[in-house]
């Protein structure tokens, strides 16, 4: 029986590692990469982020490793892992915990990587300006963008004799008081009032931005309590409840998926909601009674001024592997190499929008948006997009959460408009 | 091998051929020896409850922040854990002075008080229906589990199905059968939405009850019953003076139970409520919850939390006091 010494194994291993380097070269379509990279995102598409990971890995040659964690779970887990000291190379981080992760260090600046000049430049400048830091750096670049809508019921108003969608608010609250009394509806609007972040403040600053009113002055300041705008919103919202206009249910609706889902019914004449849901309710047959087509756009009443904003991908300061965490980030939020595929899969996929004008000039996506939506009106709606930059402040969250009770409050009478938005403004100097 | 000393035991190998060195018996003392064996256990305990149960109780007097973990910490297996900036009472002080605090500890103890009566009540109901004998026993008595083994997270989503406003199935009967006119709102009032919380934790919780109280039950013994029914008692004084009375124990371990499971319940709220409308739903939890996670102050979230575990502690000597000091007596 031979022995195998330390010599001749090497010289097996040695011959065996060769053999297998010439086999596999020209096989596969790009080098490995030397690291793994971790890449973590909230639940939204799994399968479809999942797809997106293994395309990259095969054609950029890229070892990905992705996770989703549950959406309401997510930022907090993920300071929780890098408490612990876990480095997640690339991480979808919202709008609003962005400033606090650039601040404590959690992320990589962007601005000087390979790529994000000509990246910026093809951005539109208002979605720029709010994926900015407050110190002007960037640490993000986009996952998507968008604003709050006005969709509407066409059959139903076509019930109830109604010609044409509202164009302003006192509009839609006679055609819903109307639809009411006709009984074509018992709820006939449905505005994104849940109990979620997503929900109660992004409509709020939407109506009150529609009603020619700022929430926030220059110096973040809430300021609602001067403006005459957003007590017209106010006492709007608290007239539609007081009528029975909405369902009485949406104040405890858990997120804004939830209470979108509500308008699949057919049961409501108005809604206003984030821009990419009427990709469910319009294009979506299998799930919505109102596709294909019967739930449509128009402009946001009033100024057509809504709430806009932009998440992001990031990249962890920690990461060991910046060259190949930025390659996916790049992947992900960009053009890598010319080719804009995960931000072109997500308009098709799920009418997530993105802050580059010239992805709608793509055929496909222009074919796909025309079975949901006015793409026109949609392009002319992102122009009335309105920005804040107050979520950059270190007391934001606490506040867009407990601004929601007196926001609530206030629809449901229990506390004054004058009083309400009085308490809005002394919350926000409490947290200041 | 050596003689042992009574109440000795001895450990190790003597007089093997092969072996190089010699090993010379350890002999333990019982005590040493029992010592011995629980300590993989104790370490444990240490490790996953004590340990944490300090550092929490540290954080509740630091400024807390996850992604700035410089400055002072120790060192545990390679595992660093910082200690942050020591406070000293301000996160109690802030919470204390916060009027939402105080909002939510009313509506917590009316929430836990409404359910332990609720959930005691009706585990007896229903424990004292399956002490019976009647066909179709072993069967209630199995389907009476299910809903204390689903998790609260389907249990909410299932009680959302059954009450909401717009696709509820409850409504949906209750129109067909001409009951109602329109469809009820059961979350749309801050009042009612508790309530409602209030009975899906019950319906979630209650089995369990029955559970313990069924098991109480049949240890009771016969004879206890068929004296006092030689005496001329009948159903409702066997209960009071027999079975009620015999219960004690079992009763002070369900009140306890249900107190601390309803102080800490979080996961209904989260899938029902939010704790809206506005804050009427919004519990000592939920608010020590949204504190720590949404608004990423763990400092003041666990100082929150800690104020409930002393209220859980409070209220265990309390039901010990009520409950159990008779008992005890007697016994």
């Amino acid at each position: 029986m031979s022995r195998l010494d330390r010599r001749s194994f090497l010289k097996g291993a040695g011959m065996l590692g060769a053999s297998t380097a010439l086999a596999g070269a020209g096989t596969r379509p790009a080098r490995a990469a030397d690291k793994p990279i971790n890449f973590s995102g909230w639940v939204f598409k799994p399968d479809t982020v999942k797809d997106y990971v293994d395309f990259f890995n095969k054609k950029h040659g890229g070892q990905v490793k992705y996770e989703a964690i549950p959406w309401a779970q997510y930022h907090p887990t993920m300071e929780t892992r890098s408490f612990a000291g876990e480095v997640v190379d690339v991480m979808y981080c919202a709008h609003n915990f962005r400033e606090r992760w650039h601040e404590n260090g959690l992320l990589r600046k962007v601005d000087d990587l390979p790529g994000m000049d000509e990246l910026k430049k093809k951005m539109t400048p208002a979605n720029l300006e709010s994926l900015k830091n407050k110190d002007g750096s960037l640490s993000s670049v986009p996952y998507f963008t968008s604003l709050f809508i006005l969709i509407y019921n066409e059959p139903m108003l076509q019930q109830a004799g109604i010609k044409a969608p509202a164009k302003t608010w006192d509009e839609l609250m006679d055609h819903c008081t109307k639809l009411k009394k006709d009984k074509v509806s018992e709820t006939p609007y449905l505005p994104n009032w849940n109990n979620s972040p997503s929900g109660t403040m992004p409509q709020f600053m939407s109506d009150c931005f529609s009603e020619g009113a700022n929430v926030f002055d220059a110096k973040n300041q809430v300021i609602v309590d001067q403006e005459p705008g957003a007590a017209r919103a106010m006492e709007r919202w608290q007239k539609a409840w007081k009528a029975e206009l909405v369902n009485p249910e949406v104040l405890t609706k858990t997120s804004s998926t939830d209470t979108h889902r509500l308008f699949w019914s057919g049961r409501y004449a108005y809604t206003t909601t984030h821009s990419y849901y009427l990709k469910s309710s319009a294009g979506e047959p299998e799930n919505s009674k109102l596709a294909p087509k019967k739930a449509k756009m128009a402009m946001y009443p009033g100024t057509g001024q809504s709430y806009m904003w932009t998440d992001g991908y990031t990249v962890n300061a920690k990461s060991k592997n910046l060259e190949e965490a930025w390659k996916l980030a790049r992947f992900l939020g960009g053009n890598l190499n010319g080719d804009w595929y995960v931000q072109r899969q997500w308009c098709l996929i799920a009418g997530l929008d993105n802050p580059y004008p010239e992805m709608y000039e793509h055929p496909e996506i222009v074919k796909s948006y025309d079975n949901w939506v006015d793409l026109k009106l949609l392009k002319t709606q992102y122009t009335k997009g309105k920005v804040i930059a107050a979520y950059k402040e270190p007391w934001y969250g606490e506040y867009d959460t407990k601004a929601i009770a007196i926001v609530q409050n206030i629809i449901r009478g229990s506390l004054t408009v004058p009083q309400g938005l009085k308490d809005l403004a002394k919350l926000q100097k409490s947290l200041a | 091998m050596a003689a042992e000393a009574p109440g000795t035991l001895s450990i190790g190998r003597t007089g093997r051929r092969r072996t190089r060195a010699v090993f010379r018996p350890v002999v333990l003392s019982e005590a040493a020896f029992a010592w011995l064996l629980i300590i993989p256990a104790v370490v444990g305990i240490l490790l996953v409850i004590v340990f944490p149960l300090l550092y929490s109780f540290w954080m509740s007097f630091a400024d807390v922040n996850l992604l700035r973990a410089t400055g002072p910490a120790i060192e545990i297996f390679g595992i660093r854990l910082p200690l942050f900036r020591f406070v000293g009472l301000q996160n109690y002080a802030r919470t204390f002075a916060d009027p939402v605090y105080w909002s939510s500890l009313w509506r917590t103890l009316y929430f836990v008080g409404a359910f332990v009566l609720e959930a005691t009540l009706m585990g007896l109901g229903m424990a004292l229906v399956l002490h019976e004998r009647f066909a179709g026993r072993p069967l209630m008595r199995s389907l009476l589990l299910i809903p204390w083994s689903l998790s609260r997270v389907v249990v909410g989503l299932l009680w959302i199905g059954i009450l909401d406003f717009e696709f509820g199935v409850l409504n949906g009967i209750l129109h067909r059968a001409g009951l109602i006119d329109g469809y009820i709102a059961f979350f749309k009032e801050g009042f009612r939405a508790l309530n409602v919380l209030v009975s899906v934790y019950m319906w979630n919780q209650a089995p369990f009850a029955t559970l313990l109280l069924l098991a109480g039950m049949q240890s009771i013994p016969e004879e206890h019953y068929m004296a006092a029914a030689v005496d001329g008692a009948g159903y409702w004084r066997r209960l009071w003076y027999i079975t009620l009375p015999a219960l004690r124990p079992i009763l002070f371990l369900i009140l306890v139970l249900s107190t601390v499971n309803a102080f800490l319940m979080l996961d209904l709220i989260y899938v029902l409520t939010m704790g809206g409308p506005a804050q009427d739903t919004t519990t000592i939890s939920w608010l020590g919850f949204q504190t720590a996670f949404s608004f990423f102050k763990f400092g003041p979230g666990t100082a929150i939390l800690y104020t409930l575990t002393a209220l859980c502690l409070l209220l265990t000597f309390v039901y010990h006091w009520v409950v159990l000091r008779r008992y005890e007596a007697e016994a």
